[in-house]
């Protein structure tokens, strides 16, 4: 049901109103989704435990869910009437005294009733084609942004202590004439980017109250909460959330990948036919078809041949699953790998740009001695609907020689942001000329390697604040007539790290390096947070009496490392700056760090949340 | 027009992942029944005597306890929208009507309420029940009722569940709808029904406690027939076994 909201019709004042109660909306929403997602996550881990595995022969008498083996006659085991398992007399849940049903399929109707499913499911019977979330807060905030004359603004949380500088009232930030100032599309990635960081800290109260408060000058309060959650964080804990589910899980090895929804019957199937379907789950697929690394083709180690042909594929969105589906049809007139012995074994990548890690990487199967390859294989990424704006779609054909030589074929970037998923016209196969690499060198060298969620704001003395201020501002932006503040950056944690494969965790810190104006350095470290693969430090960074006017031509450079233990050095993972950065000559292909540094230090006192794209890079960045 | 006080509360709740379900409601009816007023009496026992029309649409977010299950009501109000009589859902609305070609509605108070209609009416179908509320004291809203469930019928989802409430039952003065009226009605609409005040705090905290029992089961009941193979019988007991409160009409 694409019923458009329109809403023009609306004065500026009412839309600000609607607006104001739609970025509440969004955050319950939000908040609704993490919750959702971890419910799918606790149960896909009960039945990853109970998933035989592959390298074990199946046995007729063991529980399905526990593994235990049944006896013949003592502790037989009885067939679950929901999946037809049998399964030992432990993994059952009594439901009244004649009923009772496998962990697993308990599980499942306790997900579909916490997830609100059943009545996605309802509805659907009068609208199926509506999706299985709430998509009208989402539509309306879109009819927002197509408005030129009214500017989306992150909400700002409001402030516990009135201060008068933010007196922060929603509507008033609507006002400012900053916002103006800035495209729409700008605002509305930092407002994207914003409601993920709520949705990724609403883990506990104290995550949130950061957000929220602090508006006035109590450092003190931020300070003993960071305390507290610098050896309080343990994904473990936090997926055990729910009582009644939690002791069905114990004992489940722990994964920090995002699952799929799906019946149990399915998952097992997956699991004992990993060729029936593929479904990834971000970055985890089921198939066999997984390289180790791409690093022949990620740094442009590989052959080129003259980009010939077209590539025939469609693209939908699975509103109900939040699944990304590529179906990739076949090709026509593709060169020839190896032009001189007319070899071409070709095959299909897909990247979701940004993220060029592997977990973003999806290829189909390698088709031999052939330019019209027919493949017919359906790739998938689960992904909110709200990312996919940001997103491109990057599909490259590739020969596959002897010894992992290859050689690029010819590609097509797709940017997602143009794509209307809900036309289900443009689901449609569709015939696509494939193009040579774009020659953007600094493009390949600066890889993606994740984000930094981070808040940072400028702090000035209390005394007189507006006043000395606008008198800065007045006077030209003289150095010495600035006062002396402080510069506080909350570094909250990372998101889509790349992790070693081997060890699937790391021992992670930040460092903070603040280059001043005459190339003075100063440097801070987080402390390292173990065994996380996404860690949260919610490490404050406090840089002391710079000036405003400094840090107008500073720059903060913000590394991220995997310490290394017995002496060997940290090994870099990732790297971002804030503020000015022409000192090394670089530039950052998204000047929103540059804008988002003149927003922290135009709005002193103010938090600025701030989405970092880390870079791999080492040497652009101080540390 | 929610407050700053009331969206920092808005956002303290809502950040709260602590809960087992979370439903979302709707209230209707006729401006001026008083709906934000029973909404802020349930979410923040609050009352203010003074009539803020409500801009479009706002909602609130509460907690319950409820059936040994916390629950996350997030509970709309949708503002300034008086049903049009007769209305048929037309594909694809996308252009707000025009209200001069509008038929007169019987509670239209100001032209401008029609421009709500298409954000409100997008609400419905994310709603699992609605409370219908009319105004004793308000011949004309009780009049709409009837409209309002058309309303809730072709934008809804086949399921919902409705309560139908008199609202402010204290004024019994100025009372021109009688209880017996006001059952009879509900009757007829296949709802149930109080008389609540959001004034002096009457049934009202019962009116939602109502609605979140019956909501819970439509959800067991949804949970047997689409899915007997993970069910098998009775889902959630916690939920079925539990006795609906006594019914109570009216305390005044």
């Amino acid at each position: 049901m694409a019923c458009e909201l329109n809403l023009n019709f609306l004065k500026e004042l009412e839309r600000e109103a609607v607006l104001e109660v739609l970025h509440r909306d969004q955050m319950v929403r939000k908040t609704e989704e993490e919750r959702v997602r971890k419910l799918k996550m606790q149960l896909q881990q009960l039945r990853w435990k109970g998933a035989r595995n592959m390298s074990h022969e199946y046995q007729e008498r063991s529980c399905a869910r526990c593994h235990k083996s049944l006896g013949l006659l003592m502790n037989r085991g009885a067939v679950c009437n929901g999946c037809s398992h049998r399964v030992c007399s432990e993994c059952r849940v009594c439901l009244n005294p004649y009923l009772w049903k496998c962990t697993v399929c308990y599980a499942h109707g306790d997900v579909k009733i916490k997830a609100g499913e059943w009545f996605f499911e309802e509805r659907a019977k009068k609208y199926p084609n509506e999706g299985r979330h709430e998509t009208v807060g989402a539509k309306l905030l879109k009819s927002y942004q197509k408005l030129s004359n009214i500017s989306v603004v992150p909400p700002t949380p409001p402030p516990f202590t009135e201060s008068t500088a933010g007196s922060n009232v929603t509507v008033n930030e609507l006002h400012q004439t900053k916002s103006f100032n800035k495209s729409v599309e700008n605002l509305f990635l930092s407002f994207t980017t914003h409601i993920k960081k709520i949705s990724k800290s609403q883990n506990d109260m104290a995550d949130r109250s950061l957000l929220t408060t602090d508006y006035g000058q109590n450092v003190e309060k931020r300070k003993e909460r960071r305390s507290q959650s610098d050896t309080a964080i343990n994904i473990a804990s936090r997926i055990k959330s729910t009582p009644s589910r939690q002791q069905l899980i114990t004992g489940a090895q722990k994964s920090s990948e995002i699952l799929t929804e799906r019946n149990c019957k399915q998952e097992e199937d997956i699991i004992t036919s990993p060729a029936s379907d593929t479904v990834f789950c971000e970055g985890r697929r089921h198939g066999s078809l997984y390289s180790l690394n791409s690093t022949c083709t990620e740094y442009g180690n590989f052959g080129k041949a003259d980009v010939t042909g077209e590539i025939e594929f469609a693209i939908r969105y699975v509103f109900k699953a939040g699944i990304l589906e590529i179906s990739i049809k076949g090709c026509k007139n593709l060169a020839y790998g190896e032009e001189k012995k007319k070899k071409c074994n070709p095959y299909v990548k897909v990247y979701l740009l940004p993220d060029k890690s592997p977990r973003s990487k999806r290829k189909t199967a390698v088709k031999k001695s052939t330019v019209d390859p027919e493949f017919h294989e359906t790739l998938k990424y689960k992904i909110e609907y709200s990312q996919l704006g940001s997103r491109q779609l990057q599909i490259s054909v590739w020969h596959a020689g002897a010894l992992k030589y290859r050689v690029f074929l010819g590609e097509v970037v797709i940017p997602l942001a143009v794509w209307n998923f809900e036309d289900s016209s443009a689901e449609s196969f569709s015939w696509y000329q494939l193009k040579a690499k774009l020659e953007k060198p600094e493009d390949n060298l600066v890889q993606y390697s994740g984000e930094l969620l981070v808040s940072a704001r400028l702090s000035v003395p209390a005394q007189d604040k507006n006043f000395q201020f606008e008198k800065w501002m007045r006077e030209g932006k003289k150095a010495q007539e600035a006062p002396s503040c402080q510069l506080q950056v909350m570094v909250f944690g990372t998101k889509n790290l790349p992790v070693p494969r081997s060890a699937g965790t790391l021992n992670s810190f930040v460092k903070g390096c603040l280059i001043l104006p005459d190339q003075a350095e100063v440097k801070q470290k987080s402390p390292v947070l173990k065994k996380e693969a996404c860690p949260q430090w919610k490490h404050l960074f406090v840089f002391d009496g710079v000036s405003q006017a400094q840090l107008q031509q500073s720059c903060l450079h913000l590394t991220v490392w995997d310490h290394a233990s017995f002496g060997s050095s940290d090994r870099f993972l990732g790297g971002a700056t804030l503020g000015e950065k022409e000192s090394f000559g670089f530039t950052d292909p998204d000047s929103q760090a540059v804008l988002q540094w003149q927003e922290v230090l135009s709005s002193p006192n103010m938090w600025t949340d701030i989405a970092l794209v880390l870079h791999s890079n080492k040497e652009n960045f101080k540390s | 027009m929610a407050s700053a006080t009331d969206s920092r509360y808005g956002q303290k709740e809502s950040s709260d992942q602590n809960f087992d379900y979370m439903f979302k409601i709707l209230i209707i009816g006729n401006s001026s029944v008083g709906k934000t007023s029973f909404l802020f009496r349930y979410a923040d026992d609050s009352f203010t005597p003074a009539f803020v029309s409500t801009v479009g649409i706002d909602f609130k977010v509460k907690t319950i306890y409820r059936n040994d299950k916390r629950i996350k009501l997030q509970i709309w109000v949708s503002g300034r929208v008086p049903p049009r009589s007769g209305v048929r859902l037309r594909a694809g609305c996308s252009s707000p009507p025009d209200p001069s070609s509008l038929p007169p509605s019987p509670s239209q108070d100001t032209a401008g309420q029609e421009r709500y209609r298409t954000i409100t009416t997008a609400y419905y179908r994310g709603a699992m029940g609605f409370i219908l509320m009319y105004d004793i004291t308000n011949e004309e809203s009780f009049n709409a009722v009837q409209d309002w469930s058309t309303q809730i019928k072709t934008y809804s989802w086949d399921n919902a569940q409705v309560l139908l409430v008199g609202n402010k039952c204290d004024m019994e003065d100025e009372r021109v709808v009688s209880s017996e009226k006001g059952r009879q009605l509900a009757e007829h609409l296949g709802f149930e029904f109080f008389e609540a005040s959001a004034k002096d705090n009457i049934n009202v905290k019962q009116t939602f406690e109502r609605l979140v029992d019956i909501i819970c089961e439509k959800m067991s009941e949804s949970l047997d027939t689409a899915d007997p193979a993970v069910t098998g019988a009775k889902q959630g007991p916690q939920l079925t076994d539990q006795q609906a409160p006594p019914h109570q009409d009216c305390a005044c």
